[in-house]
């Protein structure tokens, strides 16, 4: 039963680096938010924060309503995972895992006990005599991930913790996390720079970028309906095209699609899943490039100005490079000075988003 | 026979030779110059003439040396500062070396600088630095006349003076030897620790001290090792009885005239040092080991 509070949080380092801006989050009980931004939009460091390693320069932070902001992490009811390197070689499993019980003061079988479940649910039953320069790297963080865990946090921070380990490793452990994290419903704040990891664990998305909040919603609706061209970009893979509107209609390098907003310069955005192509002589666009994905196609094509936009197609024997193709968008949207001016209702029956090639 | 199984035989073989070359020089030298001189006082400490003109083997050097209350004593006190010069270099630079670990403030430039400085040195000036500052009529004893208070009791001379002497001139090695110990404690384990719950203490004693015993223990042998047979600074600094073993053999070298003497006191200063030796050679052992 843990709520987290961010409010107004900011973070300028002494060199003049300003991490973190003004940044407010709510994480309610048992969520799983992932802050997810490219390297450098400040995700470490506002966690850092929250976890007590760095204090913040201005704003608050509250779990369940008592404020944490200048409590240093040793008191802080937080539990954090960092990406690597973080076991104490000199102690075997059972006393990474027992040390922070040990210094609460719980009596040994206790510690026994406890710190044997914990393995247990991470997998790990019977390692507890292990060195831990014994194990595998995916193993190190699950030893990492029960530390944490044995010693009950109410708040949950994992900063890349599988960022180390390969994909395939990296989707297992996702899942067990996620898996984990649901049945002990324990409020957790996840950092990674992966959108496919941030889209298939997260309750929440947070989207930052250069320390600020560029969106905070469901993964589903950060997929469908990105607010910024930034997000459009970020996630998925989007085409971003460039263009001018004047009397309702956009027009780009000789293509031109209806777009009921005012007159100017704008961004349009179409999933490549929400483009159809079809064959045409006077086409408004070239073939490229076609890959055969088996399940699908992925045809990038050109515009007359050289402009590259990629379209998803069910059968990519039907396209040759050279050929003349024009464009169907069945679903766009349309951004102007960083916001969303337009977007159509009907939203395209996409694929799950984790699917999507990035 | 195949190709590759001539190739396999033949090139070991071939290699050997030159691998042994190349350890051959410094072995030479090691052997020239440390060991036969070692192995060659140990035989003249032994090896007497009968008064009828023959050889033969004795300890009376050794038996003299271990009777005599006054090598005994020398023996004691160079024990004693050698062990109070190990304690306080560990209490001086475990917190310097921690402080220049875990501070990122420019200070922290400073302050290395200035654990580095004594290495720039010269005992000999060190010492007459000592005797200036801290010496009779020195500059402390002159400030605090200068406002009325009665004159220090001075080191010098004393078997203080050594040991102020002494620490100083190893503070260097040891913080840096420590200093590369904590190079191996990552910032994220130290973290990690406070995470869980543990505070400075608890910190220090389960997660950093552990991991860098085997450090404390070689920077101690360092120390402990130049300061038992130490020359200079106890030479100057140090009371003329009971003294260091080092200005202990030379006087009996140079003033005495007794060489046999001296060299008993060498072997037996030697042995003492081997056993330091020996406590770093394990520790090495037990860091490639690890
Ligand atoms: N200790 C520090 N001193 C000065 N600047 C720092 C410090 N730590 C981080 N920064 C700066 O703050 C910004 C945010 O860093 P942060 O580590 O939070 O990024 P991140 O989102 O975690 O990136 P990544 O995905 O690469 O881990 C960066 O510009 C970084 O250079
Ligand atoms: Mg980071």
């Amino acid at each position: 039963m843990s709520v987290l509070k961010i409010k107004d949080v900011s973070k300028i380092f002494p060199n003049g680096t300003t991490a973190v801006d003004s940044f407010s989050l709510d994480v309610a009980d048992g969520e799983l938010v992932c802050l997810l931004g490219p390297s450098g939009s400040g995700k470490s460091t506002l966690l850092r924060m929250v976890g007590g390693f760095e204090t913040p320069t201005s704003g608050l932070m509250t779990i369940d309503g008592e404020d944490i902001t200048n409590v240093p992490p040793e008191k802080r009811p937080t539990g954090m995972v960092f990406q690597s390197h973080a076991l104490w070689t000199h102690m075997n499993v059972f006393k990474n895992l027992a040390f922070g019980l040990k210094l609460r003061k719980v009596a040994a079988p206790e510690i026994k006990r406890r710190v044997e479940g914990v393995l247990e649910l991470v997998g790990l039953g019977g390692y507890g005599t292990r060195a831990v320069t014994q194990l595998s790297g995916g193993q190190q963080q699950r030893v990492a991930l029960a530390r944490s865990l044995v010693l009950e946090p109410k708040i949950l921070l994992l900063d890349e913790p599988f960022a180390s380990l390969d994909q395939h490793l990296r989707e297992r452990l996702r899942e067990e996390v996620r898996d984990i994290q649901q049945r002990l419903k324990i409020t957790t704040l996840f950092v990674t720079h992966g959108q496919d990891e941030a889209l298939s664990m997260a309750d929440r998305i947070v989207v930052m970028r250069d320390g600020k909040t560029e969106q905070i919603d469901r993964p589903d609706v950060v997929y469908r309906e990105p607010q910024t061209p930034f997000v459009a970009g970020f996630i998925g893979t989007m085409n971003l095209i460039e263009g001018v509107v004047s009397n309702g209609v956009f027009s780009k390098a000789g293509y031109s699609t209806p777009l009921p907003v005012s007159d100017g310069p704008a961004i349009l955005a179409v999933r490549p899943e929400a483009l159809d192509l079809t064959a045409s002589t006077t086409g408004q666009g070239k073939v490229h490039r076609v890959t055969d994905y088996g399940t699908h196609g992925l045809v990038d094509l050109e515009l007359k100005d050289g402009t590259r936009v990629k379209a998803m197609v069910s059968h990519p024997d039907l396209f040759q490079p050279g050929q003349g193709v024009s464009l169907a968008p069945r679903a766009i949207a349309a951004y102007r000075d960083g916001k969303v001016i337009h977007r159509t209702s009907a939203v395209a029956p996409a694929p799950h988003p984790a699917l999507v090639d990035a | 026979m195949t190709a590759s199984d001539q190739i396999g035989s033949v090139t070991p073989v071939r290699r050997r030779p030159y691998g042994l070359l190349l350890v051959a020089t410094p072995v030479l030298l090691v052997a020239w110059l440390v060991i036969w001189p070692i192995i060659s006082a140990v035989i003249q400490t032994v090896w007497t003439t009968t008064p009828q003109g023959q050889g033969a083997v004795s300890l009376d050097t050794y038996s003299f040396f271990f009777s005599d209350g006054y090598s005994l004593s020398n023996l004691s006190m160079t024990l004693w500062t050698t062990g109070v010069c190990a304690v306080l270099l560990l209490v001086v630079c475990l917190p310097i070396a921690l402080y220049l670990r875990f501070s990122n403030t420019r200070v922290a430039v400073y302050v290395q600088g200035l654990a580095i400085f004594p290495m720039f040195v010269p005992s000999i000036i060190l010492s007459f630095a000592f005797i200036r500052v801290l010496g009779p009529n020195g500059t402390v004893d002159l400030l605090l006349n200068s406002v009325g208070l009665p004159h220090i009791r001075s080191p010098y001379l004393t078997p203080w003076g050594p040991v102020i002497g002494l620490v100083w001139d190893n503070i260097p090695l040891t913080v840096l030897i420590l200093l590369s110990g904590l190079g191996s404690v990552s910032n994220q384990a130290v973290e990690a620790a406070r995470d869980v719950g543990a505070g400075t203490l608890a910190l220090l004693w389960h997660i950093i001290l552990p991991r860098i015993s085997n450090s404390i223990l070689v920077a101690i042998s360092f120390a402990v090792l130049g300061i038992f047979s130490a020359f200079t600074l106890p030479y100057i600094l140090g009371p003329a009885a009971p003294e260091m073993m080092g200005p202990f053999m030379q006087r009996t070298f140079r003033e005495l005239l007794e060489p046999k003497t001296a060299i008993t006191q060498a072997v037996v200063t030697f042995g003492f040092c081997i056993v330091f030796g020996l406590f770093y050679v394990r520790s090495v052992a037990k860091n490639r080991a690890a």
